[in-house]
């Protein structure tokens, strides 16, 4: 009886601390939300009261001055694109890798695997890029995002096909099916829990970065979520409201994926974490 | 079944292998030879120099200092995450009754842009912004400081956001690892009488061994390419109190010295696999004694 009484007052008190510091976290993002909705001369504050009249044409405002739309625009085509095309290609890769067994196999995993590792050249890519003749463009930035999250994606992949028994596929061959059967209609429906996980994934690293369109998108049609609020940022600098407004909007995407798809983000995690 | 082994067609390998090798692999291979070139966006020809680059590196006040930063930030995030990181998943694997919540709060920041979360903390980190207000209000005037403007602490402030940011993320590998330790090591420890901290020092962090060096690494490799937060927070100011390797990159390109650029990413790349690949070793030699 003691002892659970004990364990009982340790638990509330680390639970008040815990929700204590949690405040670290939320009061930040409400500045935010709250400010997002206040008049200019209000949201300079930055402080953690409501808005005294609800601005919600602060957003309507966004849409017009920030060229919102067709920055929110690129993005989801990069993001969605680059996602798919990471998906097909590393799913397909790691089918292979982990049946073949073999050295060349081993030594083409370990190969994807340094780019978990090895940071990106930079400025070597742009001269690859502008040698193909698409520097700048939306389809370059789509494929080096692809590139970028391969390694990542085909260490989750193998993991998680290494699970598969290798008999299904053999029956498949047997009764005279190609690879490219086995891999669409054997496989693949076999991880699509995974292919969720990757795209949630990749889906937010890719919509939430700000360095590739830097070095790659040089004209601002091109231009995605991130970049063009840094830029409107730097430009709007006494429009806190605004800036607020466009944070807002850029963080929902991620934070409704997030919504849904935390049962993906988990596995994914817990991938890297066990298997370590 | 030898027949079978070759029916799995390399030719699936090859899409991903080839985008792979193009934006990745032959960039980084093409970096180590531009390093040792004086490749300018105003030279028509590129000449081989040999290690001038590196040279220079070595001697530039500004260079080193982004080198000395990019140390300070990684470390720095290496400790504060992980330490943070552990802690918040110690308690949030423990009976409560908000926990569900309080891991999603905790994890929350880590799902936003960096873009985000600088610009949010940029006005509150001003001398008289929230922060310094806050500690005002509640009698540590003594601490407050100028977060984002004065040199000698700027990058320790940076280090200090990207922790609040991502140690959630941390967490939540530290709880995957700590949820796949059965219960029953606890149950029998507390049979044989060892308390709380015995039990954590004898079960929980042998136990939790993989989870450790896979943060280690992420956030160690992480810390090293840092770019996008000091990007936001100050862009390498003020002055060059805050340049970290990633923008100097930024600034040799917008420069046009593009040699020397390179030559500072491939040192980035040797010190990063210098760092990481005997990690990894020891972390495959683990999995197959397994």
């Amino acid at each position: 009886m003691g002892y659970t009484r004990k364990l009982a007052i340790r638990n509330y008190i680390v639970e008040a601390i815990l929700i204590l510091s949690s405040l670290l976290i939320i009061i930040p993002v409400l500045i935010m939300i709250f400010g997002s909705f206040k008049t200019n001369a209000e949201v300079l504050s930055f402080s953690l009261k409501l808005p005294e009249k609800w601005m919600f044409s602060n957003y309507a405002r966004v849409f017009e001055e920030g060229g919102i739309a067709r920055a929110f625009l690129n993005s989801l085509w990069i993001t969605g694109i680059s996602s798919a095309i990471n998906i097909v290609a590393s799913s397909a890769a790691s089918f292979i890798l982990v049946r073949r067994e073999t050295k060349l196999a081993n030594t083409l995993y370990m190969f994807f695997f340094m780019g978990l590792i090895a940071p990106m050249s930079t400025i070597t890519t742009i001269r690859v890029v502008q040698w193909l003749g698409f520097y700048g463009s939306i389809p370059s930035v789509i494929l080096i995002y692809a590139s970028l999250n391969t390694a990542f994606s085909v260490f989750l992949y193998s993991g998680f096909i290494k699970t598969i028994p290798k008999a299904l596929d053999e029956v498949a061959f047997l009764e005279g099916a190609s690879v490219f059967g086995v891999f669409f209609r054997i496989v693949t429906p076999l991880i699509l829990p995974v292919n969720a996980t990757v795209a949630i994934m990749v889906f937010m690293s890719v919509w939430n970065d700000i360095t590739i369109p830097l070095y790659f998108l040089t004209d601002s049609s091109t231009w995605t979520m991130p970049l063009s609020i840094y830029n409107f940022y730097g430009k709007y600098s006494r429009d806190w409201n605004l800036i607020f407004a466009n944070l807002v909007l850029t963080s929902l995407p991620v934070f409704i994926l997030y919504l849904f798809g935390q049962k993906y983000i988990v596995s994914g995690l817990t991938a890297g974490a066990v298997k370590g | 079944m030898k027949t079978i082994k070759n029916l799995y067609s390399y030719y699936l390998v090859l899409p991903a292998l080839l985008i792979y090798c193009i934006f990745f692999v032959i960039p980084a291979f093409a970096g180590f030879y531009y390093s040792f070139t004086d490749w300018r966006l105003d030279r028509l020809t590129i000449d081989f120099i040999g290690w001038e680059n590196f040279t220079k590196i070595f001697h530039d006040k500004t260079l080193t200092l982004a080198l000395k930063n990019t140390l300070i930030f990684a470390i720095a995030t290496v400790v504060g995450k992980n330490l943070v990181g552990i802690v918040l998943a110690v308690a949030l694997n423990m009976r409560l009754k908000t926990r569900n919540m309080l891991r999603a709060i905790f994890y929350s920041p880590s799902i936003l842009s960096i873009l985000v979360i600088g610009i949010v903390f940029t006005p509150m980190l001003r001398t008289e912004g929230t922060v310094n207000r806050l500690l005002d209000a509640v009698g540590l005037h003594a601490l407050s400081q100028a977060w984002l403007t004065d040199p000698s602490i700027v990058i320790w402030t940076i280090a200090v956001i990207s922790i609040w940011q991502h140690a959630g993320f941390q967490m939540a590998i530290y709880l995957a690892g700590l949820q796949s330790i059965s219960q029953e090591y606890y149950e029998a420890a507390t049979i044989d009488g060892a308390g709380s901290w015995k039990k954590f020092t004898k079960i929980t962090l042998p136990l939790l061994l993989p989870a450790i060096n896979i943060n280690l690494m992420l956030t160690l490799i992480g810390g090293l390419k840092v770019f996008s937060e000091v990007f936001v927070l100050t862009g390498g100011g003020p002055g060059n109190a805050s340049q970290v390797v990633g923008t100097i990159i930024l600034r040799s390109f917008g420069e046009g010295s593009w040699g020397l650029g390179t030559a500072i990413n491939t040192l980035l790349f040797v010190a990063v696999t210098i760092i990481a690949i005997p990690l990894l070793i020891f972390m495959r030699r683990k999995e197959v004694t397994e």
